[in-house]
């Protein structure tokens, strides 16, 4: 790894975990190797949203050619945002792309992240048919948004309906996550989702 | 009252002061710090909006991005031509900039308005009264040569050609204004 690279994530994870959002636990950055290529980035999910309470971990990336371009980010924890698949983790957000400038730092990036969790931006999306709930059905958006949140990020959110029609495909034998998808998808409208299922 | 009250203001000012020294020296550190690689900036440039940055670090950054050259903390157009470099007291030792990248573009001097050049203009009010008739001749074969009568014009080729040039330039002004004068 480049040394220019190497000893700014060193410096950076200094400053980030001396930062008062770190003391507020709204971010938080680890080492995942010791050669400070790879990090692992955690965001709280921003009170007022569907992701309050949740807990989100990404996976952060530092390429040789860092600071000149951006780190490479994607959620590990499953999320459902229209600018984050809900497939890959894979995030559309103008500052991990042409909008990087040199002098954003880990703590900048997390916090845009944190940003973009309260603020979406449905007509630059990474999931479509995240984005197209979004803005045809805000309620049903809201409500899957939080139901993910607790299934997946430790949110406390519960909806016993929404449960119980994951439990019937998952009595036909459908694995719980893939049944959230399916239903999330069709606003969770049961027969259209078993239907797209076993097609 | 007045006495005791500025003793204690000025007792707890001094604790202060002597409470967190160390935090005051990093927090002086780090404003001369790049704000790419974040350490003390090396062979330091400033760009217009006015951001600290080592020129090795500066220059990759524009070269990453030869599409779009902006400023890596505030955004605002940038380029190579306008950055100021910063000589600092202790940067005197030059060591040899293009190691890694090209050198750093040098500071622009330009020489303080020159009184010399326009004796009676605006700033001694009485040389209007001197004297119309004399002051342009007498200025313009003082201040400006003519042709190549310079003692050293056959040394400084380059230099000469623009020299002339200029001072044929200044001719025709100087011209121009003798000749507004005659017509005011
Ligand atoms: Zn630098
Ligand atoms: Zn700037």
């Amino acid at each position: 790894m480049a040394n220019i690279a190497a000893q700014r994530i060193k410096r950076e994870f200094k400053e980030v975990i001396k930062s008062e959002e770190v003391a507020k636990c709204a971010i938080k950055v680890e080492l995942v190797s010791d050669s400070y290529t790879e990090l692992k980035g955690e965001i709280a999910g921003p009170p007022d949203t569907p992701y309050e309470g949740g807990n989100f971990v990404l996976e952060i990336k530092v390429p040789e050619t860092y600071p000149f371009n951006p780190p490479k980010v994607r959620f590990l924890t499953k999320i459902w945002h229209p600018n984050i698949s809900s497939v890959t983790g894979a995030i559309c957000l103008d500052i991990l792309k042409d909008q990087w400038a040199a002098a954003m730092t880990l703590r900048t990036v997390l916090l845009s992240l944190q940003a973009l969790l309260s603020a979406a931006e449905p007509d630059d999306p990474q999931d479509a048919v995240v984005a197209k709930q979004y803005k045809d059905a805000p309620d049903m958006f809201r409500l899957t948004a939080r139901y993910w949140t607790a299934a997946y990020a430790g949110g406390p959110y519960s909806n016993p309906d929404f449960d119980s029609k994951i439990r019937r495909l998952t009595d036909m034998g459908i694995e719980s996550h893939d049944a959230r998808v399916a239903l999330s998808s069709f606003n969770w409208d049961l027969e259209r989702a078993t239907e797209q299922l076993f097609s | 009252m007045v006495d005791v009250g500025s003793a204690s203001a000025s007792s707890s000012g001094s604790n202060q002061n002597n409470s967190n020294p160390g935090e005051e020296d990093k927090k002086d550190e780090r404003m001369f710090e790049c704000n790419i690689c974040l350490d003390t900036a090396k062979d330091a440039v400033v760009s217009m909006c006015g951001h600290l940055f080592c020129w090795p670090c500066l220059h990759q950054w524009l070269e990453t991005r030869p599409a779009r050259q902006m400023c890596p903390v505030c955004k605002a157009a940038i380029s190579k031509e306008k950055v100021i470099p910063l000589y600092g007291r202790g940067s005197s030792k030059q060591e040899d900039p293009r190691n890694k990248a090209p050198p750093r573009p040098a500071g622009q001097r330009s020489e303080p308005e020159a009184n010399t050049h326009f004796p009676g203009l605006g700033f001694h009010g009485s040389f209007m009264s001197f004297g119309i008739g004399a002051f342009p001749f007498g200025f313009i074969t003082s201040s400006f040569h003519f042709g190549d009568n310079r003692p050293f014009a056959a040394t400084h080729d380059t230099q000469s050609a623009e020299e002339q040039f200029l001072s044929k330039v200044f001719l025709w002004v100087a011209l121009a204004f003798l000749i507004w004068l005659l017509l005011a």
